[in-house]
């Protein structure tokens, strides 16, 4: 079997693989990072979205051995030791979650759609950005507000301090 | 999930050659599209295997092909039905006819069926795709009886 | 209200471990030595197995074994079974069909299981798979309810003739034509239910693993009742009995129904450890949970609703055809009888109602209870005949459904249920004010000038939930009883451990559940945790659905601290030298009353351990209480939601621009989390208006097998929602609570399409209300206009 190499969660790993290993699989039981999950297998509902190189990709569409020398971030190296990242933050202040199955794709999409788009986001943009995520609990209301929060938290560099009251 | 096609396409052979030709395995060996064998049991009966890729489903089919309703030199009817392990099946066949003019216009009239995973994920494709083989197919015809 | 209590908004204590990716799903349990199982499945909607050859598979790398149905026979393992026994007007019983785990004579829909290859990695077992020869002689298929019962159907199981499973019906029928026949006005209309694919965002799965040492088996599965599944896999399968067999269902990724039932592929994956020898796990593929996870709805049906010359109802009349797919699932029965034709009365005084239920089989894959489960067919049948009936005779359909309201309580239906408490016009008047109905018509008019058609439409919707009165449905036909369970474990250091028979699969019940705790007993939520979903340490629960776990699984909970604190005033009266009958035990704190004596719960849950205050002789030491709690009525969740939708008459695509919903849930335990369950509802019931079909072909073959072509609901297809509540109290359980999971799905589908029939002007549109068909409906009304031109 070929190796690769690649830096995940800012760890180097190296691991000999099957040529037809995704990386969703490579996470999953080779590293053992669970937190990626997989909801389907036609490239539709996001629960695997991971960074690759600072760009968010659905993990089930590219095999292992095509990130050779990559940067990968999942859901687990998303907090700062015990600080939680402002999107994860903000994701359990606006109950932006139920049975938390999507979650970790979408908390990794919503820190991606604000790289791209700013910290300032409407929710027609927010909307149509999670186009390639799917939640089937929340019916999106609190995931939308969830992003919009996260996306100032992550601009005034501060944590979220906005109850889920509001 | 059933569909039909038809069509036509002009042979620059007289309806002997291609009449002959249309019941050569060799020849239908090398036109149908991922053909990897077809193996004469009978005058009438093949063992064909051919590697049918639609959407995202791609796999190998193993089944028997059968010529039927012999009417040389006008035409026939060739069907089979081929099964796809864990991708599914596909069943079906064509009546071809054969009009001598300007060399042989040949007609055919598809109907087919698939079923299993190749239903669930392909139909939407394999009509496109069925179409892309029947092209497929006549091409390589085409260049066997010229 | 403390901070955290009763009402109180409190952020989840679980949601800590989902957004670091700690959670821990089926598929994240890996066990040591464990194999990999793929499924064989068939490719027809209806075969004989003619053979299985298995021989090339056994050969391929890393298998570690085929199995069959012939195995499964071999080892004498029982069907998997329907557990509510519904009769036919005839008196006879049901037509239950066996159904093996893995199918033994013949396959019944695409996708049924007819071999299992277990091999030492996924992919091996996957590619062995390919390899599996199954000998089909495909046999005729049909999938349409509609066509199941006529002469020339294929036929299905040989136990029930013409495809039949039970001719029920409920109600007066004499009575009821009778009302009819003297009406001065008759609404009909025909309606689909259209067929619906649950889809929790997590696959199904399973791990089996037997201990040969001590003969005990261990299951991990996608479950929403773990121990109803361990009873059934003990009981009718015959595994193992109930004590040697565990069943653990970890963090579960979403149900909405579909993981009550017991599918056949854990019960293939317990046996084959066993068999094997080693843990045996499968993990659904999104295109397998499409063609085994019970499907929902599918429900063919004429309705009729008479009304008098004041526009009162005097009469409701449906018969339906409820497809149950090839086998009947573990509570299919009971979808389209008891939770369907008792709801028919809706929010409004029927004096006369029947209605006629045919169960048929089909070559589809089973349909069971999925998110409402009954409610949402009854309540569209309901709520599309008053909206139908309001155009036809001209009355306001808010007025209309005022006219009709329900005022006195307790009201007894004529179809079973007696309504305990409700406020229907409250709930209307709100909803009405929150969606500025008045305002509506300048809004059309706005849309108009834009080109776009504009429609506004309410439903009226109400549930029977907090299943249920165990007696009551025992005499329905449950094959169990739908009480719930609560071990309150009181630690000596005064934190507390709440064992609760209720399953959590995104309800947020770590959360609610310690709320109630932490009230009642003045400690920190941070010092309750609640335990569920293993059979080893939770005691027999029966699991969460039909919107229970609020009502029955806290309400046991409160039955268990009724005790707790009792046994805890006699550990303080010793502690105090007060008679028991003088502690009072308020915000933490046993007090003697009309003194300042007294001690904090912490010293007492420390003394009921010690036990140095008290001699074994006059009290036990300890403090752990249990309860059975069993409700005395099922709850009636009620309330209006408008939805407002703007169409584009050229593409015929709906925007819904406004959605308000009021709803009465009794007592709120945390209203953001209530919120949350109401916008899920909801989503799921637009999917179904506006997107989402399950679509067979003639053959028997699913079509629509992926979200590539099962439209599921995405972000930009619902607005935000303005959600408002209203409170009358439920007076059958202790906490006035009635239950919120499935509300939105069951208001939603008749207030979306109500609202795109008002905005083109036509009585009828098929779900899902694609673009397509709006824009086909559009023109067929144009056509219509014209030609009476």
């Amino acid at each position: 079997m070929p190796a690769v190499s690649m830096t995940v969660n800012g760890k180097p790993v190296t691991a000999d693989v099957d040529p037809r290993t995704l990386l969703v699989q490579f996470l999953r039981e080779e590293l053992r990072l669970t937190g990626t999950h997989v909801g389907c297998d036609t490239s539709q509902c996001g629960a695997c979205v991971v960074h690759v190189n600072g760009r968010a990709i659905k993990s089930c569409t590219v095999f292992a051995l095509q990130l050779e020398g990559a940067k990968v971030a999942t859901i687990e190296g998303l907090a700062n030791g015990d600080q939680l990242h402002p999107m994860q933050e903000a994701f359990r202040d606006n109950h932006g979650l139920q049975c938390g199955f999507c979650t970790p794709g979408m908390i990794m999409a919503a820190v991606d759609i604000v790289n791209r788009k700013g910290h300032d986001l409407d929710e027609h943009t927010i909307r149509s950005e999670l186009e390639g995520n799917l939640c089937r609990c929340t019916g999106y209301h609190n995931i939308v507000k969830a992003i919009a929060a996260g996306a100032r938290a992550m601009g005034s560099g501060a944590a979220v301090t906005q109850k889920a009251a509001e | 999930m059933a569909m039909v096609m038809d069509g036509e396409v002009q042979l620059p052979a007289p309806r002997e050659v291609v009449w002959a030709k249309l019941n050569d395995a060799e020849v239908l060996k090398a036109c149908i599209p991922g053909c990897e064998s077809l193996e004469k049991l009978s005058e009438t009966e093949f063992q064909a295997v051919a590697v049918v890729k639609i959407g995202p489903v791609k796999a190998k089919f193993k089944g028997k092909v059968r010529l039927s309703d012999l009417d040389p030199p006008n035409g026939y009817r060739i069907s089979g039905e081929g099964d796809g392990g864990v991708a599914g099946f596909a069943k079906g066949g064509a009546t071809v006819a054969l009009t001598p003019k300007d060399g042989t216009q040949l007609s055919y009239h598809v109907d087919a069926q698939i079923g299993g995973k190749l239903a669930q994920l392909g139909q939407r494709l394999v009509n496109g795709a069925a179409k892309n083989m029947a092209d497929q197919f006549f091409k390589n015809f085409v260049a066997a009886v010229s | 209200m403390s901070a955290t209590g009763i009402g109180a908004t409190v952020r989840r204590k679980e949601d800590q471990r989902f957004i670091t990716g700690k959670g821990h799903y089926t598929a994240d349990v890996n066990r040591a030595g464990q194999t990999h199982a793929c499924f064989v499945r068939s490719p027809h909607a209806h075969a004989r197995i003619k053979g299985i050859d298995a021989t090339a598979a056994s050969k391929m790398p890393g298998v570690v074994a085929v199995l069959t149905g012939a195995d499964l026979a071999v080892d004498k393992l029982g069907n998997l079974i329907c557990g509510w026994m519904i009769h036919s007007k005839d008196g006879s019983a049901m037509k239950m069909a066996p159904h093996p785990a893995l199918a033994q004579t013949k396959a019944c829909h695409v996708g049924d299981p007819v071999a299992v290859v277990i091999a030492e990695t996924l992919a091996q077992a996957k590619d062995a798979a390919e390899k599996v020869q199954v000998d089909y002689e495909v046999l005729p298929a049909v999938a349409d309810p509609a066509q199941a019962q006529s002469a020339g159907a294929a036929q299905i199981h040989e136990v029930a003739p013409k495809n039949t499973i039970y001719q029920w019906q409920l109600g007066d029928k004499g009575k009821t034509d009778a009302a009819f026949q003297s009406a001065a006005h008759v609404t009909k209309l025909d309606i689909v239910n259209n067929r619906l694919v649950p889809n929790a965002i997590e696959p199904r799965a399973a791990i089996g693993e037997y201990d040969s040492g001590t003969g005990h088996f261990t299951l991990w599965n996608t479950t929403q009742n773990p121990h109803v599944a361990r009873l059934v896999i003990a009981a009718f399968i015959g595994m193992a009995p109930e004590h040697k067999l565990r069943v653990i269902a970890p963090d579960v990724g979403g149900g909405f129904g579909s993981k009550i039932f017991i599918y056949p592929e854990e019960v293939v994956a317990l046996w084959a450890s066993k068999r094997v020898g080693r843990p045996v796990k499968w993990v659904a593929e999104r295109v397998e949970s499409f063609l085994s996870d019970a499907h929902g709805r599918d429900h063919v049906t004429h309705a009729e609703m008479a009304f008098d010359r004041d526009g009162k109802v005097v009469g409701l009349r449906a018969r339906t055809i409820a497809n149950l797919g090839a086998y009947m699932s573990t509570f299919s029965s009971s979808v389209p009888t008891y939770l369907y034709a008792t709801l028919l009365s809706g929010q409004y005084n029927i004096p006369n109602i029947y209605c006629e239920v045919d169960a048929v089989y089909t070559n589809t894959v089973p349909v069971d209870a999925y998110r409402g489960a009954g409610r949402p067919e009854a309540t569209f049948v309901v709520e599309r005949l008053v909206e139908v009936a309001a155009r036809e005779l001209s009355i306001d359909p808010a007025e209309l459904r005022k006219r009709n309201f329900i005022h006195q309580f307790p009201h007894q239906t004529p179809v079973i249920l007696a309504y305990d408490a409700g406020d229907y016009n409250a709930s209307l008047k709100k909803a009405l004010e929150l969606a500025d109905y008045k305002g509506f018509a300048k809004r059309k008019r706005e849309s108009a000038r834009d080109g776009k058609l504009r429609g506004i439409g309410l439903s009226a919707y109400i549930e029977a939930c907090g299943l249920a009165p165990s007696q009551a449905a025992g005499s329905l036909g449950a094959g169990v009883g739908l009480w719930e369970s609560a071990e309150v474990r009181v630690n000596p250091t005064g934190s507390v451990e709440v064992l609760t028979g209720s399953h959590s699969h995104g309800q947020g019940h770590e959360t609610t559940f310690a709320q109630l705790v932490s009230e009642r007993l003045g400690i920190a939520i941070d010092n309750v945790s609640i335990v569920h979903g293993d059979t080893d340490i939770v005691q027999f629960g029966m699991g969460t659905y039909g919107s229970r776990s609020g009502a029955v699984g806290m309400s046991a909970i409160v039955k268990a601290l009724d005790k707790v604190e009792a046994k805890a005033k006699k550990v303080a009266s010793h502690l105090l030298e007060a008679a028991e009958g003088d502690i009072v035990f308020k915000d933490g704190k046993f007090t003697v009353a009309g003194t300042d004596r007294s001690v904090p719960w912490g010293d007492v849950a420390l003394n009921a351990y010690t036990a140095h205050k008290f001699s074994g002789q006059e009290l036990e030491p300890g403090l752990k209480e249990t309860s059975f709690y069993d409700p005395t009525n099922f709850t009636f969740p009620a309330g209006c939601h408008v939805c407002e939708v703007e169409i584009d008459p050229d593409t015929g695509e709906t925007e819904i621009v406004n959605w308000t919903a009021v709803d009465d849930f009794g007592v709120l335990v945390n209203p953001m989390i209530v919120e949350g369950q109401v916008h899920g509802g909801i989503t799921q019931g637009v999917g179904q208006a506006l997107l989402e079909r399950a679509i067979y072909d003639k053959d028997g073959q699913l079509v629509t097998g992926s979200f590539m072509d099962y439209c599921m609901p995405r972000a930009h297809d619902v607005p935000s929602f303005k959600v408002g509540v209203t409170v009358t109290k439920c007076p059958s359980n202790p906490l006035g609570i009635k239950g919120c999971g499935e509300a939105g799905a069951i208001a939603a589908p008749a207030a979306v399409i109500n609202a795109i029939t008002d905005a083109i002007g036509s009585e009828q549109i098929a779900m899902p209300a694609t673009p397509q068909a709006v824009w086909t409906a559009i023109q067929r009304g144009n056509a219509t206009r014209k030609a009476a031109e």
